[in-house]
């Protein structure tokens, strides 16, 4: 992997030409058809679409999880979609912070240790990593529960965990899945009011939902829908 | 991930499932406790049979018709073909070893012994010539006198009796003088030999001592005898042994092809069948160990697998989070061999409780200091070996876990 941009650009994400295409039996399906976007940095970014728009798809592509079949995706300059399996990785440890919709934290680990999780990869001392998890838990105001355990908290704490952790390598995007999915509505609203604090102290946050009232948090809106950019507003 | 990671990832999940871990690893603690149970108890026997023969003498040999140890029935017919050793024999031994300080000769039966109305059962007959007591391992008398050349010569009708013999019948009265009968004859005691004790269970004690010639007058002289010999020293006792056998030979007129048609025994030769004995212990035990560590290591599998599907969204986050195959794979290589390594160490646990236990019973059971040492090398290669069976059995299982795509593993609850 190369240290130099291959691309002189500002934007974080650049995507040209998008396509990903699945092969069952004798049949291709096509979930991607050519979908071109920019994100510069400290956008905040709504990704829409109704089940089977490809959303899911588009989003395995953003976060490193899973490479175009064809057309090509830069990441800070760098052309993504030609590397491999190791490098994706590093990536996604780097630059990519995931949340996800059930949280997906380690059950047996406490707080800290899950937010230490991506520092871990990345080769961190124990010291060093100890210290930057904390400062991600300060971040999310969860500093006082980092000894206890993930079913010692509560829907919202959970998810607040996980968002520490993907902010613990200051990576250059926020990759959020259908985030408040499994929170009630008012859990909801803080989790949105954290991102919305996030974004104000310089993040790149990217959401992906179905939910309109979600996706009208964030400043921009790309509604998809059958692998292509149906509209792309401003707000 | 950095083995120091792998390795507190790997005993958490250990400790958050004991009884799975345990069950796990039975297979392995099984092999293992065995190997070292058995190696341990067989270096105890080692020493105990050394010391046990260390007392049988160490220039001692006998000139017998049969070998001590009979290995298959057809070897016994062959046996019984073979001429008796006679008296004659045992004269010419006498006149011919000039490298023996002593040659005697013993033959023996068992009998029940009778004094009064006290029967003392299974007791082991023995005539012998003057000198036997000196020959081998050599017994003391604490009363009374041994046999002399004049009662050999005079098939008198006295003998020397075993401690065990001495208990029965006399406790704490005089025996010197008194008459015990044996197959309704009766014999004059005239000496009580000291207390040996017991070997593999078996009382050394238990015996009467008459002159060779009487036993012969009524046992018989058609038995074979066992000429008894001692070298006159270490370092040319084992050409003792070949003038005697030189000397049988002449006077059984064998050619230089021919095979000796009897047998000439010493302590070494109890010494090489208890190692040809113990190799054949140690080649069942070695199959029976591999064959359980197979056995553990498939299970140790099974559970790894397991265990990978049980943790595939943990897999999948993992991965997104920034983990490489490599870090996947290790994760769960280190998991197993922990496992493993946790199986042997219970094992070596189990196997030295067990040894010290056995030993303590055997211990009382012999009469004698038993020790089954668990040495350090046998620890040592258990837990290499353990950790062998744990890394090539979690090999499958973390390449499972390591290609697994992250998104579908995400998917997954």
């Amino acid at each position: 992997m190369s240290a130099e941009p291959a691309l002189q650009t500002s934007a974080v994400i650049r995507a040209e030409d998008l396509w990903r295409t699945y092969v069952m039996g004798s049949e291709e399906i096509h979930a991607l058809r050519g979908v071109s976007f920019e994100i510069q940095p400290n956008e905040y970014v709504a990704i829409m679409g109704p089940s089977g728009s490809g959303k899911s798809t588009l989003m395995n592509l953003i976060g490193c999880l899973d490479t175009p079949s064809r057309g090509r995706y830069f990441l800070r300059g760098r052309e993504v979609s030609s590397m491999n399996d190791d490098e994706l990785a590093e990536i996604r440890n780097r630059e990519i912070g995931f949340v996800f919709q059930t949280f997906n934290l380690l059950p047996r680990a406490s707080a800290l240790q899950n937010v230490e999780l991506p520092l871990v990869y990345a080769g961190i001392s124990r010291e060093a990593r100890i210290a930057q998890a904390k400062k991600a838990l300060e971040l999310v105001d969860l500093a006082p529960r980092m000894t206890h355990r993930p079913n010692e908290l509560s829907g919202g704490q959970r998810q607040r965990v996980a968002i520490a952790r993907a902010l613990v390598m200051g990576p250059s995007i926020l990759l959020a899945d259908e985030p408040t999915g499994n929170l009630d509505t008012v859990t909801g609203s803080e989790i949105m009011g954290l991102f919305g604090k996030l974004h104000g102290g310089g993040n790149t946050i990217i959401l992906v939902t179905h939910e309109r009232d979600v996706a009208e948090h964030a400043h921009r809106i790309i509604h998809i829908r059958d692998g292509t950019i149906e509209s792309d507003e401003r707000r | 991930m950095p083995f120091s990671e792998a390795v507190r990832l790997a005993v958490a999940s250990l400790r958050a499932n004991k009884l799975r871990s345990f069950l796990t690893v039975l297979g392995i603690l099984i092999g293992v406790s065995s190997v070292i149970a058995v190696v341990a108890i067989i270096n105890g026997l080692d020493r105990y049979i050394a010391d046990r023969v260390l007392e049988l003498g160490t220039k001692s040999f006998s000139v017998q018709k049969l070998p001590d140890i009979i290995t298959s029935a057809s070897q016994w017919i062959e046996m019984q073909k073979r001429k008796d050793v006679t008296l004659q024999d045992l004269e010419a031994v006498r006149r011919g070893c000039s490298l023996c300080s002593e040659v005697g000769a013993m033959v023996a039966t068992t009998r029940d012994a009778k004094f009064g109305r006290t029967v003392q059962r299974d007791v082991r007959v023995m005539g012998v010539t003057e000198n036997y007591s000196r020959i081998g391992s050599v017994r003391d008398l604490i009363a009374g006198r041994h046999l002399i050349h004049d009662d050999v010569a005079n098939a008198r009708n006295v003998v020397v009796i075993g401690a065990d013999l001495m208990d029965a019948f006399f406790g704490m009265t005089e025996p010197l003088g008194r008459a015990l009968s044996v197959d309704s004859r009766e014999y004059k005691v005239v000496g009580v030999a000291e207390r040996k004790g017991s070997v593999f269970g078996e009382s050394q004690d238990n015996f009467v001592w008459m002159p060779i010639t009487l036993y012969r007058k009524y046992y018989g002289s058609r038995r074979s005898i066992t000429i008894q010999a001692e070298a006159r020293s270490m370092d040319t006792f084992q050409e003792a042994q070949d003038q005697a056998r030189v000397i049988m030979r002449v006077r059984r007129h064998l050619e230089y092809v021919d095979a000796d048609d009897f047998n000439i025994e010493t302590g070494e030769s109890v010494l090489e069948f208890w190692k040809s004995a113990t190799q054949g212990i140690y080649a069942a035990t070695l199959l029976v160990t591999a064959i359980s560590l197979v056995v553990g290591g498939v299970v140790v599998m099974n559970i790894m697998l397991v265990s990978v599907t049980e943790r595939t969204s943990e897999i999948g986050v993992r991965k997104a989070l920034g983990a490489k195959r490599q870090d996947i794979r290790r994760q769960f290589v280190v998991e197993s061999v922990i496992l493993s390594i946790f199986g042997g160490g219970l094992g070596v646990l189990g196997a030295t409780l067990f040894a010290k236990g056995l030993g303590a019973v055997l211990g009382n059971i012999m009469s004698a200091d038993f020790v089954a040492p668990v040495r350090l090398w046998a620890v040592l290669l258990a837990l290499a070996v353990s950790s062998l069976v744990g890394l090539v059995a979690g090999l499958y299982p973390a390449n499972r876990a390591a290609a697994l795509d992250p998104i579908a593993a995400l998917r997954q609850e």
